[in-house]
């Protein structure tokens, strides 16, 4: 469904990917991990259309992305949960979710779709006229999470769900994801917290400063040495045991 | 006299407010003054004026008429003046917008001569009492309209998909492209509107002073983008409560302090105000 | 014919100043200032009335100026300096604004008519004519601010001044003192305004509110971006450019302005960067997207 051959992007001269390959089958939750730094939030950013690929070739449902401007290429099914959840502050959380399906013309949908969500997530409903500013970090990932499914993604992208969040709303953000799983929803799945990452994920890709180190079915890198000390903090464990 | 004076300064604040809102919507969405905005201000009432004066138009189509121009104006500068010059230093479009003015001034001076023009169309206001105190009906007529447009616009960016859209635009870009919005469109749209209620600001000054020139612009364009400023600028309400504000006290001190310091009332406050509130009244944007 | 060159010349030469000034606060200190022409216009009434009223020689009454113009920018910077760009804007034109009907409304200034018979500056027996020796006055104070403008920007004041314009957190981190630096910079800018007021002031030999008002500041920051921010070459070129550009679309009559505008935005679209501005080149215009 997506395909990444050969990558290359990033801000200036140096590129930060260094030609990453990667793919995501219909159906499939694929986790890309790495270090702070590695580069993820600039895959995203690069698939979504927000930065140019300066080389390599990026498809989407038989589509070329590399040419294509942000604004269409969420028309084709490709919806971003931006890093650091990205609500718009000073809007309603209802303006939000609607924003959401901004470019859907199927207005009648797009209502139904909108009181579908607000069943599944009760909050939204509560909220509803409140600004998204006031909301607490994880009610504002949900709200972000919601925003995308507006969408209605064929692919949704997810960049660190769970950073800056609070153990509990860290389970509930990834409980959700695995209601999405269920439900069908193919998620490409960026993340630092390897260990919440890998337990949702089919498959998984392991990033190190703009490389691919290491791929893998998920239960497999759970299980990889090097993942467990770089990643999953093992080693260290097992020292202080 | 002095509810005479209030009422004077709230028809001119209107008009400043009209202009601010322009300036503070464009900061909004691109970070940018629109140092010509005063001139999309002429541009309103010349072509209003130009219309009326044929005497085959009346006077709420040439009202239209003049708004869409002033819109169209804006629009244009913003393709040639700003778009070309985005992703440089800010002063840079700042100062192509200055350009933008001169010319516009000047091509007005070109077309249309250096002379005041009276309104083409005389009206026939009166002064009528209300709970006691005199009210023009010119007056009346121009802040209800005002306050009408100010309205409509609130009404617009509050409950529209478009007004949504241009909102997020104005609070995160990139965000806002990932929904699929197109924000050059979005800049377009904040021209259009932006430059309409400047264009009617300038046709009611014409109405009101009596008097249209290619100059007419510089002034209530500096006041207004202090207004902006004042309100915090980015903030819709801000920028009426800016100008209204503004208006009135530039007329109550040259009622009671000075008149040949009037011009430099709007400025003395805003500088008092952001010594004491360096972000404004209101918040501005991303605060 | 010369002398109308000559003319062209001595105007030049003090929008030079004017301009180069204006850059230290632009492209040195990363300020805005929409009110340059108002310590011009300090400077020159102060020299005029020195002159006039108390009998000071040339040199004292430049010195006069540079004091009064430099207090007034220290007297505006040290409150305002802390506010973010966009509304310094509108601070320093707000400033203009406000000594521009100064000089309008007092009596002292002469109100709209401003001050006449102001003296012809004498060092020893010399009198400094305008169709004589007054361009060589102009030209060795140019000169010699320009000599003291790049030791300053060469010197580690002026690197400490680039560190804050380019990173103003960064600059304090390190240990800058940003603020006294800001100031510094202001005071000192409005000081040369002043001075470039006294060699204008003396030059016409009267003067009156329109020459200091907002278009003169608009003028002067419009040399600064054409020339490029931070490039004293650029001031100098924006400055002669634009001071001679209305002379020579002067054939074109009416369309004067006009063509003065449309070139105004027609060269920054070619040139955002300025005439003679390194500046870097935008980024988005390499990375666009269709
Ligand atoms: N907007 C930017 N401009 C320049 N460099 C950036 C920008 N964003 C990120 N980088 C650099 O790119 C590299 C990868 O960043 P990022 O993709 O955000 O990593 P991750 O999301 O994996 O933490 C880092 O070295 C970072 O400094
Ligand atoms: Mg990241």
């Amino acid at each position: 469904m997506l395909t990444l051959k050969s990558v290359q992007s990033g801000y200036g001269r140096a590129p930060v990917l260094k030609g990453i390959s990667l793919h995501v089958r219909p159906g499939e939750v694929v986790t890309l991990i790495g270090a702070n730094g590695a580069g993820k939030t600039t895959a995203l950013s690069t698939i979504s259309g927000l930065l140019p690929a300066r080389k390599g070739a990026i498809e989407f449902a038989g589509q070329d992305l590399t040419r294509m401007r942000p604004e269409r290429i969420v028309t084709l099914g490709l919806a971003l949960v931006p890093e650091g959840r990205r609500v718009f502050r000073t809007l309603s959380v209802t303006a939000n979710l609607e924003l959401g399906a901004f470019y859907r013309q199927d207005k009648k949908q797009v209502r139904r779709d909108l009181e579908e969500l607000r069943a599944r997530f009760p909050i939204l409903k509560e909220r509803a006229r409140q600004a998204a500013g006031t909301l607490s970090g994880g009610e504002q990932q949900i709200l972000a999470i919601g925003r995308a499914l507006m969408a209605r993604p064929k692919l949704l992208m997810l960049d660190e769900p769970s950073m800056g969040l609070a153990p509990q709303m860290v389970t509930r953000v990834y409980d959700i994801l695995r209601d999405l799983k269920k439900s069908g929803t193919t998620i490409l799945l960026v993340e630092q917290n390897a260990r919440a990452a890998l337990k949702v994920a089919d498959r998984g890709y392991v990033l190190e400063t703009g490389r691919i180190i290491l791929d893998g079915a998920a239960a497999e890198l759970q299980e990889d040495p090097e993942v467990q000390r770089a990643y999953l903090g093992k080693g260290y464990r097992e020292v202080w045991e | 006299m002095f509810f005479q004076q209030l009422l004077n300064g709230l028809t001119t604040g209107a008009a400043y407010a009209l202009i601010a809102l322009g300036y503070t919507m464009i900061y909004g969405i691109l970070g940018l003054i629109n140092f010509a905005q005063g001139e999309i201000y002429m541009a309103g009432a010349f072509v209003a004026v130009l219309l009326l004066a044929t005497g085959q138009v009346n006077f709420f189509l040439a009202f239209l008429a003049g708004m869409a121009a002033a819109a169209l104006v804006g629009v244009a500068l913003e393709r040639v003046a700003f778009r070309p010059l985005r992703g440089s230093h800010p002063l840079v479009p700042l100062i192509s917008a200055i350009g933008a003015s001169i010319f516009l001034q000047s091509l007005a001076l070109l077309l249309f001569g250096p002379n005041d023009r009276p309104f083409p169309v005389q009206f026939d206001f009166s002064t009528i009492t209300v709970a006691g105190l005199p009210l023009s009906t010119l007056q009346g007529a121009i802040l209800a309209a005002a306050l009408g447009f100010m309205a409509l616009l609130v009404v617009f960016v509050r409950y529209t998909r478009y007004g949504k859209a241009i909102v997020a635009c104005a609070l995160d870009r990139d965000t806002a492209r990932l929904m699929g919005i197109n924000v050059d469109r979005m800049v377009t749209l904040t021209f259009f509107i932006g430059s309409a209620l400047s264009g009617a600001a300038g046709i009611m000054m014409a109405i009101y002073y009596n008097a249209t020139y290619p100059r007419m612009g510089l002034l209530p364009g500096l006041k207004a983008f202090s207004a902006a400023i004042l309100g915090g600028v980015g903030n819709i309400p801000g920028a009426i409560l800016g100008g209204l504000l503004l208006g009135v006290a530039e007329s109550l001190g040259a009622a009671y302090v000075s008149s040949g310091f009037k011009d430099a009332t709007a400025f003395a406050i805003l500088i008092l105000v952001l010594l004491i509130r360096p972000q404004g009244i209101l918040r501005g944007r991303g605060d | 014919m010369t002398a109308y060159l000559l003319h062209l010349a001595v105007l030049s030469g003090i929008y030079v100043i004017l301009a180069v000034s204006l850059n230290l606060i632009i492209g040195y200190a990363g300020q805005v200032s929409l009110g340059h022409a108002a310590f011009f216009g300090i400077g020159g009434y102060t020299s005029a009335l020195v002159s006039l009223h108390f009998g000071f020689p040339f040199p004292l009454a430049v010195l006069s100026a540079l004091v009064v113009a430099g207090t007034c920018g220290l007297g505006l910077g040290l409150p305002t300096l802390r506010l973010k760009e966009d509304y310094l804007a509108i601070v320093t034109l707000g400033f203009g604004v406000i000594v521009d009907l100064v000089f309008l409304n007092l009596e002292i200034t002469g109100g709209p008519d401003g001050l006449v018979n102001i003296p012809l500056p004498r060092l020893g027996g010399v009198v400094f004519r305008p169709q004589g020796l007054y361009i060589v006055l102009v030209l060795l104070t140019l000169l010699l601010i320009l000599g003291l403008t790049y030791s300053l920007v060469r010197s580690y004041h002026g690197r400490a001044l680039r560190a804050i314009r380019d990173h103003e957190t960064t600059a304090q981190v390190m240990g800058i003192n940003t603020p006294a630096y800001k100031i510094m910079i202001f005071t000192l800018a409005a000081a040369v305004a002043g001075v470039a007021g006294s060699l204008y002031a003396h030059y016409i030999t009267f003067i009156n509110p329109e020459s200091f008002g907002l278009h003169t500041s608009i003028l002067l920051l419009c040399m600064v971006v054409l020339g490029g921010m931070g490039s004293i070459a650029g001031s100098v070129v924006g400055a002669v450019i634009l001071a001679v550009l209305p002379e020579m679309l002067r054939q074109f009559k009416d369309y004067q302005d006009l063509l003065y505008g449309a070139l105004l935005v027609g060269l920054l679209i070619l040139r955002p960067q300025g005439l003679m501005g390194r500046g870097k080149l935008s980024l988005k215009f390499i990375t666009k997207k269709e």
